[in-house]
């Protein structure tokens, strides 16, 4: 659904994390609604196999290989960005996370490390560098993607909930500090979306009986989670600021 | 944007501030709108706004807390309009600056009629026709004074609180049904509801001080929140669900006592 009322027209975006998935998808509708999108990702194979795709579908999509977990190259190519797509960011999505699942007692210093890394200092570096550019701008809005996790205990997943809730924090503070320059800063919690990565962490019954568990009775779709982004990225959500929208069909509300 | 082309929608609460904002925003979407409000004056009105606009609108008179005339304007929304795809479920009252000590049983029994029940008759009477066809978005005004004091009088923050566990209750005994039941928190938002309150504001020269607490550092309007009804009344919104969604410029996600330092 291509549209041009809602702002992002020739705005500038970054994506995180957007060679595959959620991220995938947030760069497609972003671009759909007209943003010109810098898609970040580590895997230079993957990203650009991506983005050939996506401009061969018509979109104004470029590639930026980058680990989001260094600081100083965080920054240079954000100014890397602003230079080649002619304007200041005005959107950040902050969806990049490297995660591997593990219980309290199997979790080791070097999973954890990089779960921070990527998951919680990455967020904090694009945030930063994007800070500048939309001081300047006067305006933006930085989407961080936490998770039902955040809210809710998984089995063997503790660097994942912490991780995810750690996201919820830094999003509400930050609100605070970028409020009086007009940026807003949200996070999104998705519940359990069906992709190929999370699906393969799941036999079959296990997906089964969490799917029953979904008031809405089924997984969640990537564009949809996107669709949340794209509310939280336009002017529509003007006065939202500092909230963590779930995006679970219900999954956080049950009982069960 | 047509997120909204062929859906009909109800919205009670209509005769003015975010109601009458929504009727307007979801017909320059797309919906066809069913107005309703106690005062057919109002409704009427917004009905015209929203036709001069060039959108589609029926006015119909009705108090949203009681059965007989939401079971009356669903009736009338499926017989002129086709069907009814959104509920909007916004009309609400409140006691005023008054003291939880000064409160009167009436009073309350009023503020949880209109607030409450209208929320439950609107989730029975739509939820159960939208069960039927698979497909629904039923919203709920809810408040920031649901989650926190100090956002409205002791009446209105309970029933408000109240709203938020019905769209939790709803959206769960709706399950795999295709209908969506979700809460809008709104902030300090400028209607006619919080005129007095502006009013007050203006003439003590304090104006310029709404809304200081929340990071954004002012004021919401009514179109703020008509653009969340919109969103999760559309396809946009289709993953969220049961969900009590703050639209406040921050301040519930604040301890609004100043920077700490």
């Amino acid at each position: 659904m291509a549209n041009n009322k809602r702002g992002l027209a020739g705005s500038v975006a970054v994506v995180t994390g957007a060679a595959r998935g959620i991220g995938r998808a947030i760069a497609e509708r972003l671009a759909g609604e007209g943003a010109r999108v810098a898609c970040v990702d580590i895997s230079p194979a993957r990203l650009e196999a991506s983005v050939a795709q996506m401009r061969a579908d018509g979109l104004d999509v470029h590639a930026y290989v980058l680990d989001v977990a260094r600081r100083s190259e965080v920054h240079e190519v954000f100014q890397r960005i602003e230079a080649d797509l002619g304007g200041p960011l005005a959107t950040l999505v902050n969806n990049a996370v490297w995660a591997r699942y593990q219980s309290i007692e199997e979790i080791d210093e070097e999973t954890l490390e990089q779960m921070l890394a990527v998951g919680l200092k990455g967020i904090i570096w694009a945030t930063q560098a994007a800070t500048a550019q939309m001081k300047r701008r006067g305006a933006g809005t930085v989407i961080n993607l936490s998770s039902a996790a955040a809210v809710m205990g998984l089995r063997e997943s503790v660097a994942y909930c912490a991780v995810k809730a750690a996201v919820t924090g830094l999003t509400r503070a930050a609100a605070l500090d970028l409020g009086p320059h007009g940026i807003r800063v949200n996070a999104i919690a998705p519940g359990m979306i069906a992709t190929p990565a999370s699906l393969g962490k799941f036999d079959q019954p296990t997906l089964q009986a969490r799917e029953r568990n979904v008031p809405i009775g089924r997984f969640g779709e990537a564009r949809e989670i996107a669709a949340v982004v794209a509310f939280l990225a336009s002017a529509d959500s003007s006065y939202i600021n500092g909230a963590l929208l779930m995006a679970d069909g219900g999954l956080t509300i049950a009982g069960t | 944007m047509q997120r909204l082309q062929g859906k009909r929608a109800i919205i009670t609460g209509a005769g003015s501030g975010i109601g009458r904002a929504s009727a307007l925003r979801f017909a320059q979407e797309g919906a066809q709108v069913l107005v309703t409000g106690r005062t057919a004056a109002k409704v009427e009105e917004t009905a015209e706004l929203v036709r001069a606009a060039g959108g589609s609108a029926i006015a119909m008179a009705a108090d949203a807390a009681v059965e007989e005339d939401v079971e009356a304007m669903i009736s009338r929304c499926i017989a002129e309009l086709g069907g009814l795809e959104v509920f909007f479920a916004n009309a609400a009252t409140w006691v005023g600056n008054v003291s939880l000590f000064e409160q009167t049983v009436a009073q309350w029994q009023e503020v949880l009629r209109v607030n409450l029940i209208g929320a439950f008759l609107a989730t029975r009477y739509a939820g159960r026709h939208m069960r039927a066809q698979g497909s629904g978005s039923i919203i709920f005004t809810s408040s920031v004074a649901s989650l926190r004091a100090n956002a409205g009088d002791a009446a209105y923050s309970a029933s408000k609180a109240a709203v938020n566990s019905l769209a939790q209750v709803a959206a769960n005994e709706l399950s795999g049904s295709g209908v969506r039941v979700n809460a809008i928190l709104p902030g300090l938002i400028e209607t006619e509801g919080t005129k007095a309150l502006f009013d007050a504001a203006k003439a003590r020269g304090a104006a310029s001080r709404l809304g200081q607490v929340n990071p954004l550092k002012r004021p919401g309007q009514p179109g703020e929140i008509a653009a969340m009804a919109a969103f999760l009344a559309s396809e946009d919104a289709s993953y969220v669900n049961g969900q009590a969604i703050a639209v406040d410029g921050g301040v519930s996600s604040t301890h609004p006592f100043g920077r700490l330092s």
